[in-house]
């Protein structure tokens, strides 16, 4: 109503990311926005994330296409840029492994034949950064993912519909964030 | 570690690979150690990448789950017997009110009422559930309570039967407060609105309209009073004269509606407003955003302002005063986002100066540098994108101005510790 409104940049573990394969798109037109719905109800058009990233691949045949993993307390995203994400694929190309990087990028999906989804990111922007950024994102994003599980109560539609979709275990998603904090605990 | 190691090292030998135990360990310490990447994801990337190093392929997994809900059976009950969020109910009630909804994603809500008591429901678009209308009677099957800062209210599913009822239901006596029965709801400070669905009078300033693309309504914007300011919408269907910007009224009779913790009034067929003489006064708060920049948008960066007006110049030309000879400023249009709201903040020059290390002086000599003003946004990206930050300072529209901004610091360990107990807790 105000006008353009940007999506907000969701804070998820590598882990959730992973067990997700939900997506949707809020509206019919072709413009509607594409999001993907996390196992604990996050929706989820573009992301947040601050890891290590161990890998990177020049994968492209023609023109440069980066492939890189970037992994957290939980596990790793996958994250693919190309010609049309020119500033992120010369940002990896330029970038060390391991190196700590933010990233905020899109959701985006692949089924293979078999039926299985992986999820990856399409990144807008990829910065270096140190490893405080690194541990306040850990803890944030920990946060955020609690909020959400707490609120697996509710009956938001998108808590319904991620409830229906995935049979959310409450237990295994306090239990991945628990680990998370521990683990930054534990550097200190 | 030297475990993982060591299981690594013989994977490779059964490859027909020998590598060297100390570089397998190397690796790993340096990842595990030093970039806290988690021990299996560390052995992976290893393996990864002496696999590569040695020209072998490799396989990959992944995992994904699915199920459906159960059904169950449902009990009867009265309204005034719904206790806790979370219970399946069947429902017969009378729709006292409904609302108009500014949201795609509900097809209804309003308020509901038996002889105990009365109760807000919401019925959501995706479930394609026939419409209720005003003053008629149903029976709502499968129903979810859903318990909301201490309040109930009963949300449609996809597993709801709502079917008419021939007769009445009697509802409760005086349900709400002055809903448009003639007697007008009592006067409220706008700091004072705190709950959802209340009638509600209010005395204040239209400080802002904003643009409108939805046909269902007629006028949106925020109002304020000396205690806040609050978004309101005024719907078509309410058939009220225009409000102009600036103008102080008195708006009588409207509805209190929450969404996401914020707070708008809504004016609708029972609202009435009458301008007043007064220039009503308009708190400007200020306020605190912490959260990670996300982006630093173009605009940002080395500017040319109107030496007239100071708006900024697009390609050498004020909006006003056409082509005229800038004088140059720094600025930042940065994204603020905390996960929940993304914040747009603007910093002036001592700001961006100050947390990009870029004077403007450095910044104009950079830009004559490279032939190019752009250069100055390059820099500030990669030196800002990506970390944390907090800011305070005045809301205006959708923007932050700017009064201060700093660096989040390490981590807090008390918090860290609150965050692990709350994790406990679930
Ligand atoms: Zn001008």
């Amino acid at each position: 109503m105000a006008g353009y409104v940007r999506e907000v940049s969701r804070r998820v573990f590598a882990q959730e990311f992973r067990e997700s394969n939900l997506t949707f798109k809020d509206g019919d037109d072709q413009y509607s926005p594409q999001y993907l719905l996390t196992p604990t109800g996050a929706k989820v058009n573009r992301l947040f994330i601050v890891g290590t990233l161990i890998e990177k691949e020049d994968i492209g045949t023609d023109s440069e296409y980066w492939r890189g993993r970037v992994s957290d307390p939980t596990g790793s995203f996958m994250i693919y840029a190309g010609q049309y994400q020119p500033e992120a694929a010369q940002a990896l190309a330029e970038c060390e492994t391991p190196a700590f990087v933010a990233i905020v990028g899109k959701p985006s999906t692949y089924t293979n034949a078999e039926g299985t989804v992986f999820t990856s990111v399409r990144p807008e922007s990829i910065s270096i950064v140190d490893v405080d950024t690194r541990d306040l994102w850990v803890a944030d994003t920990a946060r955020r993912t609690l909020e959400r599980v707490k609120d697996l109560d509710n009956m938001d539609s998108n808590v319904v519909k991620a409830k229906e979709h995935y049979n959310t275990d409450k237990d295994h998603y306090s239990s991945m964030v628990r680990e998370a904090l521990r683990s930054l605990k534990e550097d200190l | 570690m030297d475990k993982t190691a060591e299981s690594i090292k013989s994977k490779f030998l059964e490859l027909g690979v020998d590598i060297p135990l100390e570089d397998i360990v190397e690796r790993l310490d340096k990842l595990v150690t030093k970039f806290k990447v988690p021990l299996d994801e560390a052995r992976r990337s290893v393996i990864t990448y002496f696999l590569k190093e040695n020209d072998l392929d490799r396989n990959a997994f992944f995992g994904g789950q699915s199920t459906t809900p159960d059904s169950r059976s449902t009990p009867d009950v009265k309204l005034n017997g719904i206790d806790e969020g979370g219970k399946w109910v069947n429902i017969k009630a009378k729709v006292l009110q409904l609302w108009d909804s500014s949201h795609e994603s509900v097809s209804q809500v309003g308020i509901i009422g038996d002889e105990t008591a009365t109760i807000k429901f919401i019925k959501w678009s995706r479930d394609t559930i026939p419409d209720v209308e005003e003053g008629k009677s149903y029976y709502f099957k499968n129903v979810v309570s859903n318990e909301w800062n201490g309040r109930f209210e009963l949300t449609l599913n996809k597993n709801t039967v709502v079917e008419e009822l021939d007769e009445d239901i009697e509802v409760i006596s005086s349900p709400m407060a002055g809903a448009g029965d003639g007697q007008p709801a009592p006067m409220v400070n706008i700091a004072d609105i705190a709950e959802d669905g209340k009638w509600v009078s209010i005395r204040a300033k239209v400080s802002q309209l904003w643009d409108n693309s939805h046909e269902s309504i007629s006028q949106v914007g925020l109002v304020g009073d000396s205690t806040g300011t609050i978004k309101f919408i005024k719907w078509t269907s309410a058939d009220l004269p225009d409000l102009t910007e600036g103008n102080s009224y008195l708006f009588n009779n409207v509805v209190a509606q929450e969404w996401n913790e914020k707070f708008s009034v809504t004016l609708n067929k029972n609202s009435s407003i009458e301008e007043l003489d007064e220039d009503i006064e308009v708190a400007s708060s200020s306020i605190t955003f912490a959260g990670a920049m996300v982006d630093v948008q173009s605009g940002s960066g080395l500017i040319k302002r109107c030496p007239e007006c100071k708006r900024a110049l697009t390609k050498g030309a004020c909006m006003e005063h056409g082509k005229v000879d800038g004088t140059y400023d720094l600025r930042i249009k940065a994204v603020l986002d905390d996960g929940n709201t993304a914040q747009e903040s603007i910093l002036k020059r001592e700001l961006a100066e100050q947390i990009s290390g870029i004077t403007l002086d450095d910044a104009i000599s950079m830009a004559a540098d490279a032939l190019d003003q752009g250069v100055v946004l390059d820099q500030m990206r990669l030196k800002l994108l990506g970390k944390y930050f907090t800011v305070t300072g005045s809301k205006v529209d959708r923007y932050i101005l700017v009064d201060s901004i700093e660096p989040q610091d390490g981590m807090d360990m008390e918090m860290l510790d609150e965050l692990i107990a709350d994790a406990e807790m679930i």
